[in-house]
């Protein structure tokens, strides 16, 4: 059933809420992106924490599919929500000109729900990733008094360029003054990466104060890495279009 | 089945035929080579085999340690299983073929190709 509809003024997404979504909560954004990292990350929470489904994003210039989900048609991209937590998951890879749209909607969605914190999950391609056993993450902020909010669990990150949904969530929670956090774990760019996932979810698990168990995605790695090949397959697609390796360029201006 | 044997079926990565997946790979161009890692979960280590047919190809098959199948992964409505990887990956640059390094780490191969002069 249908509980409210919020159409877009932009012509971008309709939010459609099926449940009641929690004021005040924290929004966890779990897009598919480098490595898959925010997707895997943000699905373990929704399943470790038993979250319902409250919502869902349509678009019009969405391509025209639906997800099955125990037998029932769902739209790839739904929002799960309890514990004072909203999730939201993507099983599509979002084309990129739908990336500026979503940013917009999405913050004005989670302003109206005053959302005390949006917090993005992401990877950050890293050549030597095989070198690295145990990924860092790094944070980039919409405000500065957020940094005491990370409890140590990520590095900041000064300077930089984020391309994609989430550099675009980050700048408009800035402008409108939602506290936001982006949180981008050293990761594989175009390989499944359940240990960056299982990183970044131990760095939820400090800022929230939150205890998910990351053994599962680390236990059935290889299981979820052949899952998900196809999935990272058409996200790649996505970042070449977006030219997603402008991350690796250093910014030209200094202080 | 011999490397060279296996026909190519690219789209889906699926080839039923050859009871084989295509593996996600990437790929990175450096002054001096390149390097490609390819994804192989579930791959026996022991049973993995490259060549390159051309000094601009790179081929690559790899068994894996158990036969799975799409219901394994979760897809009822299809059949089909996979006992292998099989990928035929062309090179942007030419390689040279006799100076290939390899190494392979969690499930993850990485492989060095030199460029040629």
């Amino acid at each position: 059933m249908i509980m409210l509809e919020r159409f877009s003024e932009k012509g971008g997404f309709r939010i459609v809420e099926t449940a009641t979504v929690p004021k005040k909560a924290v929004m966890i954004n779990g897009l598919p992106d480098v490595g898959l990292v925010g997707l895997l990350a943000a699905s373990h929470i929704i399943s470790s924490l038993k979250l319902e489904e409250v919502g869902s994003l349509e678009s019009d210039v969405l391509p025209p599919m639906i997800v099955l989900h125990g037998g029932l048609p769902k739209s790839p991209v739904r929002i799960f929500a309890g514990r004072s937590l909203v999730v939201l998951i993507s099983e599509t890879a979002i084309p990129v000109s739908l990336l500026r749209p979503l940013a917009y909607d999405l913050v004005e969605w989670a302003q109206s729900k005053s959302i005390e914190l949006v917090l993005s999950l992401g990877g950050m391609a890293v050549a030597n990733r095989q070198d690295i056993e145990a990924p860092k993450v790094f944070a980039a902020i919409s405000e500065k008094r957020l940094e005491s909010a990370l409890n140590g669990a990520a590095e900041i990150l000064e300077e930089g360029y984020i391309v994609g949904a989430y550099g675009l969530i980050l700048r408009r929670c800035a402008q409108t003054s939602v506290p936001a956090i982006t949180l981008l774990t050293q990761s594989y760019y175009n390989h499944p990466d359940p240990v960056a996932a299982a990183a970044s979810l131990t760095a939820v698990n400090k800022i929230l104060k939150l205890n998910v168990d990351v053994s599962e995605l680390l236990g059935r790695g290889e299981e979820i890495r052949l899952r998900s090949k196809d999935m990272m397959n058409r996200t790649q697609e996505e970042l070449a279009k977006m030219n997603k390796s402008h991350e690796y360029d250093l910014p030209p201006l200094y202080g | 089945m011999a490397v060279q044997d296996i026909p190519i079926e690219h789209g889906s990565g699926w080839n039923v035929a050859g009871a084989c997946i295509e593996p996600l790979h990437n790929l990175t161009v450096a002054a001096n080579e390149v390097v490609l890692t390819i994804d192989l979960p579930y791959v026996n280590q022991q049973r993995v085999k490259l060549r390159c047919p051309s000094n601009d190809v790179l081929e690559i098959y790899g068994e894996t340690t158990r036969k799975i199948t799409f219901k394994d992964l979760g897809a009822k409505h299809r059949h089909g299983e996979f006992t292998c990887y099989h990928a035929r990956i062309r090179m942007p640059v030419p390689v040279d073929e006799s100076r290939i390094s390899t190494r392979f780490k969690r499930g993850v191969l990485e492989v060095h190709l030199p460029r040629l002069k």
